[in-house]
């Protein structure tokens, strides 16, 4: 712990401790002119001392106390190295926060939230606020009142944040559920030897996971790319056929396509439900609000509502004559068996664009009439699969001796202000009561 | 009025206890010392004057206007056995008073003792005169006698101004003419002119019989001053700049030696002498000076 000052040469301000000194030194430099008829038996030989003499001393002390620390604010004034303090515990939000509190027992421990910002946990030890584990689980735990936020950042740097910001001396433990989410490829390596436990407890993961059910696909044409449409309504309707088919079935496999001539009940039902899940209209016709995937077929620049409507979160698939103002960087996304590309991904806002090189005809794209064209549809759709993230914590215990962050020093102006602003207060009651009883 | 009395009230009280004497009998002045305040005091002619509106008419010489039809005031000079001088000195350092009593200067105690003077004289019929010694000359107002002159002298009184030295001798010799042998000078000053002590002993030693009052200041007695200070005398603006509590101890040994010496020099040619400082009762040196005629032979402690 020691103290430093950011700006040194703001002490140059105490020159202006010479300024209170001068006003509180007697100005009466001529002794007092007195008349003395009886002079001739006053003696020569002594000469007046001359004295520097200060008026009002006190006074002058506080304004010499003011004008430093009004000086020392210019310095900026800083405290380096601060002691570790009170130990941190850290909950990773899926954990009971019950069940730690009784494997760390420490009064002084302050309760965090392994989440973005670190929000405190409210609520003593034992309250009852705090739902035991036997009846807590993940969807009630979102809605109570001690949960931390939705989590948008990934644990591990969480911990890297929280590990360079803390001081080196203070103790860190992280209390954890037994599979950890949102996980990057090294095992974390931190400035400090931390406490990890492992609490019984549900992971909790913000990522989107692919949705279970295909969501109703919006198809806008212009009349030229009519021929497209049937591929599309196909692909629409082999989802929604295989999900029903799932649904009906899931202990069954599935039967091989070319052994029936007929089509089964369920998958009559699709075709109908397919009309259903399959929106295909001309490209002056808007899109529904409900709307998630879109495949737009029409040449030219993207409508404003359109893009609007992509940047909002949507996902599309575009023409490969449509025009999109803004380059962006393009990830292949579909390649055929000769390796071409015949899609690029590529985000627009907060949407998502898949960007087709070639027109969806057979002429053009053999992959049309292949029978996994469903899925790799649904695969653009789906967007490229994330790395994995989830292992068990126990096997990702940091480690320690990586690297460690100079601690930010603790400004201290703003109390010193508040004591130069106490002081100016002081200084002036004291000022004008001196003059009231020097009126008096 | 819009000044002050020049006599307070108090003081003004006390007068009654007090008389006017001359130590020395007086021999040749006609009967009784004090006994010349009747009316028909005009025995002894002294001048015919011109008429001034304002005499009574009962003082017009009618068998003179008869004469020479013009109206003459027959004055006669009365029998008073006693005639006092009042010797102020109207100096610069008569202006000098105490910090701690603004606006009461020594001449402020000279008047006051002045016109308590005149009016025990005027009590008691005695002739009455003024001698302001002041800013290089001498003011003489003429021995007189009755409320008239008193209102005189009381005028000439206010107009004081305490400004100047004292004069030298040439300028004094009016002064000579008018006091007479026998006659009662009463000096109102600080003695710090050498002048007016030597003055003093000459008149005295002259058969004049002499009082002194030396009006001195309480910070002259105590000297209370501390710290720088630039001490001014006013007669001869010459400054000491010094500090007071370095030397006090030495001005007051020196200042009470010299005050001692004055009071031996004037006991040696027999003038009553009192100090009196600002700061004590006005009655005080009047008292000792003039007691009334029971107490007239206790010696002075003087």
């Amino acid at each position: 712990m020691s103290l430093g000052l950011l700006l040194p040469i703001g002490l140059a301000a105490l020159a202006a401790l010479l300024l209170p000194v001068l006003l509180h030194l007697e100005r009466r430099t001529e002794p007092r002119a007195t008349p003395f008829a009886a002079l001739r038996w006053l003696s020569m030989q002594s000469r007046p001392q001359r004295r520097v003499r200060l008026e009002e001393l006190w006074l002058l002390l506080l304004r010499l106390l003011l004008v430093a620390a009004v000086a020392l604010v210019f310095a900026r004034p800083v405290l380096f190295g601060s002691e570790g303090g009170r130990a941190w515990a850290l909950v990773a939000p899926g954990v009971d926060v019950a069940q730690a509190r009784t494997q760390f027992r420490d009064p002084n421990a302050r309760w965090h939230w392994l989440a973005p910002e670190f929000p405190e946990i409210d609520g003593a030890g034992s309250a009852p606020s705090i739902p035991s584990a036997a009846q807590a689980q993940a969807q009630s735990k979102l809605q109570d009142q001690s949960s931390p936020p939705p989590e948008s950042q990934p644990v591990l740097s969480l911990l890297r944040e929280i590990d360079a910001s803390l001081p080196a001396k203070t103790a860190l433990t992280v209390f954890v559920p037994a599979q950890l989410d949102g996980l990057d490829g090294e095992r974390p390596r931190l400035g400090r030897d931390i406490e990890w436990r492992i609490v019984p407890g549900t992971a909790v993961s913000a990522r989107a996971t692919p949705a279970a059910v295909a969501p109703a696909l919006v198809v806008r044409h212009t009349a030229d790319r009519a021929a497209s449409v049937r591929y599309l309504r196909a692909a629409a309707i082999a989802w929604h056929a295989s999900e029903a088919a799932r649904m009906a079935a899931p202990m069954t496999a599935p039967p091989a396509r070319a052994s029936r001539l007929k089509p089964l009940p369920h998958e009559r039902d699709a075709t109908s439900a397919g009309d259903r899940q399959v929106d295909i209209a001309s490209s002056a016709q808007p899109i529904p609000a409900t709307a998630r995937w879109l495949v737009w077929l029409a040449p030219g620049e993207l409508p404003a509502p359109v893009r609007r409507w992509v940047e909002a979160g949507g996902t599309a698939v575009l023409d490969e004559r449509s025009v999109l103002a803004d380059s962006m960087p393009l990830v292949a996304a579909w390649r055929d068996a000769d390796g071409r590309v015949l899609a690029n991904y590529a985000t627009l806002g907060g949407g998502r664009v898949i960007r087709l090189t070639r027109p969806l005809l057979p002429a053009a794209n053999a992959d049309v009439l292949d029978a996994q064209f469903p899925a790799r549809l649904r695969a653009l759709f789906d967007g490229p699969s994330p790395p994995p993230q989830r292992a068990l914590a126990a096997a990702i215990r940091p480690l320690a001796g990586g690297r460690t962050y100079a601690q930010a020093p603790q400004p201290l102006d703003p109390w010193l202000a508040m004591f130069a602003a106490g002081l100016f207060v002081l200084e002036r009651w004291f000022a004008s009561s001196a003059r009231r009883r020097r009126a008096a | 009025m819009e000044t002050p009395e020049l006599i307070p009230p108090a003081l003004r009280a006390r007068l009654g206890e007090l008389r006017l004497s001359a130590r020395r009998a007086l021999g040749g002045q006609g009967f009784g010392q004090h006994h010349s305040r009747s009316r028909g005091a005009g025995l002894e002619f002294a001048q015919y004057r011109a008429y001034e509106p304002g005499d009574s008419l009962r003082l017009i010489d009618w068998k003179l206007y008869a004469r020479s039809d013009k109206f003459f005031v027959r004055e006669a000079e009365r029998d008073s056995p006693l005639t006092v001088w009042l010797l102020i000195d109207a100096t610069a350092s008569m202006a000098q008073g105490d910090a701690a009593r603004p606006g009461f200067a020594r001449l402020d105690a000279a008047r006051t003792f002045a016109a308590c003077v005149i009016e025990l004289a005027l009590r008691q019929g005695d002739r009455f005169g003024l001698i302001v010694v002041g800013d290089e000359r001498v003011h003489l107002t003429a021995a007189g006698q009755g409320p008239r002159h008193r209102d005189r002298c009381l005028l000439e009184l206010r107009r004081l101004h305490a400004h100047g030295q004292w004069p030298t001798e040439t300028k004094l010799r009016p002064l000579w003419e008018h006091v007479r042998a026998g006659d009662l000078a009463v000096l109102l000053s600080d003695g710090f002119d050498e002048a007016a002590i030597s003055l003093c002993v000459r008149l005295a030693t002259a058969r004049r019989e002499v009082c002194s009052i030396q009006i001195l200041t309480a910070e002259e007695r105590d000297f209370p001053f501390t710290g720088g200070h630039r001490f001014i005398d006013a007669e001869t603006g010459a400054e000491v700049l010094t500090d007071g509590a370095a030397v006090r101890a030495e001005f007051l040994e020196r200042f009470k030696a010299a005050r001692a010496a004055l009071g031996a020099r004037f006991a040696a040619s027999g003038i009553n002498h009192v100090e009196y400082f600002l700061d004590q009762p006005l009655d005080a040196p009047l008292r000792r000076l003039f007691p009334a005629r029971a107490a007239r032979f206790i010696p002075e402690s003087a």
